[in-house]
């Protein structure tokens, strides 16, 4: 993942019309939260960028200063984006190469989210994800920061642990997860990790998005998915179709790490047995629907 | 709706020509010529691209402008097609704002001004005021580099 630097008086007003989310929330008065996660969609309502906005500043009377993480194979592709609908707004956008980004992820014991400690020197900012607490705290630092000093107790793990985790979980993140132009902020559970605000005024994308929220029905959703059995070499392909036992079709896989997995599945499938349709294969698969899901979601 | 009349463009709501009125004798059109000649914004040229007012807009301006105000036109990014138009009253010029086409604005007192940035978003649109039973407004048409925009008209995609 990569850090965009936003600053300017315009910032907040920038960004609220190009994103998912209520940007506003992030630069309120008083405790407004440090972190917010939105997509930035294109004009058909498709997902074009996972973003998570961080607020530097810390107080209302200092500039506006917001830091965007995204994709980092996107950082060039999001910052033309951005210049594009910048015109005449007062805001700077520029890289941050000097930052470091950090998930912090909850170890297994119960009790380890209450002894994190505040924010120390080094560390720009400390802040729970914004999309599930699963997905535990962000950390920003300085480049070459010591964590351990930030952090006590903590290990530095690997980063495909992280993504194994983001799979088990069924957190998307990333183009790979979210093909640009291809997902649905919707179906990619966008609401249910707190990425969209139904009640501001326009954004890029808002009318399709609006109208599947009050008059459609959401089939389909991105999900967690295991296979149990052999690996093929190289994985699963993007788009591998998804059948149920009885052939019909149940959606497709997107992205995954090893044995672990998301797949576009229609809700009406879920708790069946089902396989992944390969050249010369079927490959079992399962799917379940995550536990920070809200209750009423599964169906 | 005849198809009488091959020279006016048909029963449109927008179009641009002089208005129509009685001869006026020589003391006022010098009256109109001395305030063209007050400084105000640089009239924009073929290169920079030009925006057109219809009548409608002329007769509304007229009727709401107070001393030296005048229509700013913007364009945002943002919105449900990515751009949006912004129309205010304004009355402070800056270097970089160009104005409409003198030949349509005969009378002082109806002026539209454009940055050159949102110039470039608008060049060869018209401005037009429309009333109908949703709203009255100031409203962009035909504009030539606009693509599809939203269902009320205040957004709009750009063709590359």
């Amino acid at each position: 993942r990569a850090l965009l630097g936003v600053r300017g008086a315009e910032a907040a007003a920038f960004l609220q019309g190009l994103l998912t989310n209520d940007v506003t929330q992030l630069v309120a008065e008083g405790d407004a939260p440090r972190a917010l996660y939105a997509h930035a969609l294109n004009v058909q309502g498709r997902c074009l960028y996972d973003v998570i906005l961080y607020r530097l500043h810390r107080s209302t009377a200092e500039e506006p200063h917001i830091l965007l993480e995204c994709d980092s194979s996107v950082l060039d592709s999001i910052q033309k984006h951005l210049k594009l609908y910048k015109i005449r707004r007062k805001v700077t956008i520029t890289p941050c190469p000097d930052l470091s980004l950090w998930a912090v992820i909850p170890g297994e014991q119960p009790g380890d989210a209450s002894s994190l400690p505040k924010c120390a020197d080094q560390a720009l900012l400390l802040t729970p994800d914004p999309r599930a607490e699963v997905m535990g705290w962000r950390l920003i630092a300085k480049k070459g920061a010591n964590l351990s000093e930030i952090i006590p107790g903590s290990q530095v793990g690997d980063i495909q642990d992280y993504h194994r985790h983001r799979y088990k979980q069924g957190i998307p993140e990333g183009v790979k997860d979210l093909p640009p132009g291809v997902a649905l902020p919707l179906e990619s559970n966008l609401a249910f990790m707190n990425g969209i605000s139904f009640t501001k005024g326009c954004y890029i994308g808002q009318e399709l998005t609006a109208r599947t929220h009050h008059m459609g029905v959401i089939r389909k959703r991105l999900l967690p998915v295991s296979l149990p059995g052999p690996l093929p070499a190289g994985g699963v392909p993007e788009g591998a179709e998804i059948l149920t036992q009885a052939g019909k079709r149940a959606g497709r896989f997107r992205a995954g790490a090893g044995e672990l997995g998301l797949a576009l599945l229609r809700l009406a499938h879920l708790g069946e047995p089902l396989c992944v349709r390969l050249p010369g294969d079927r490959l079992e698969l399962r799917a379940t629907a995550p536990e920070w899901w809200p209750k009423a979601a599964a169906k | 709706r005849g198809s009488r009349c091959s020279a006016s463009p048909g029963p449109g709501r927008a179009r641009p020509r002089p208005p129509a009125g009685p001869a006026r004798p020589a003391g006022s059109l010098l009256r109109w010529a001395s305030s063209f000649s007050e400084p105000g914004p640089k009239e924009s040229g073929p290169s920079e691209g030009q925006i057109f007012l219809s009548e409608s807009c002329v007769k509304r301006l007229l009727e709401i402008a107070e001393g030296s105000e005048f229509l700013r036109l913007q364009v945002e990014g943002g919105g449900c097609s990515g751009f949006q138009y912004k129309f205010s009253l304004d009355t402070v010029i800056n270097p970089d704002d160009r104005q409409g086409r003198r030949d349509v604005l005969v009378v002082s007192g109806a002026r539209v001004v454009v940055d050159v940035d949102s110039l470039a978003f608008v060049k060869g649109s018209m401005v037009d005021f429309s009333q109908e039973l949703i709203r009255s407004s100031f409203q962009v048409v035909s504009n030539p580099q606009a693509e599809k925009g939203c269902s009320c008209g205040t957004s709009f995609s750009v063709k590359f």
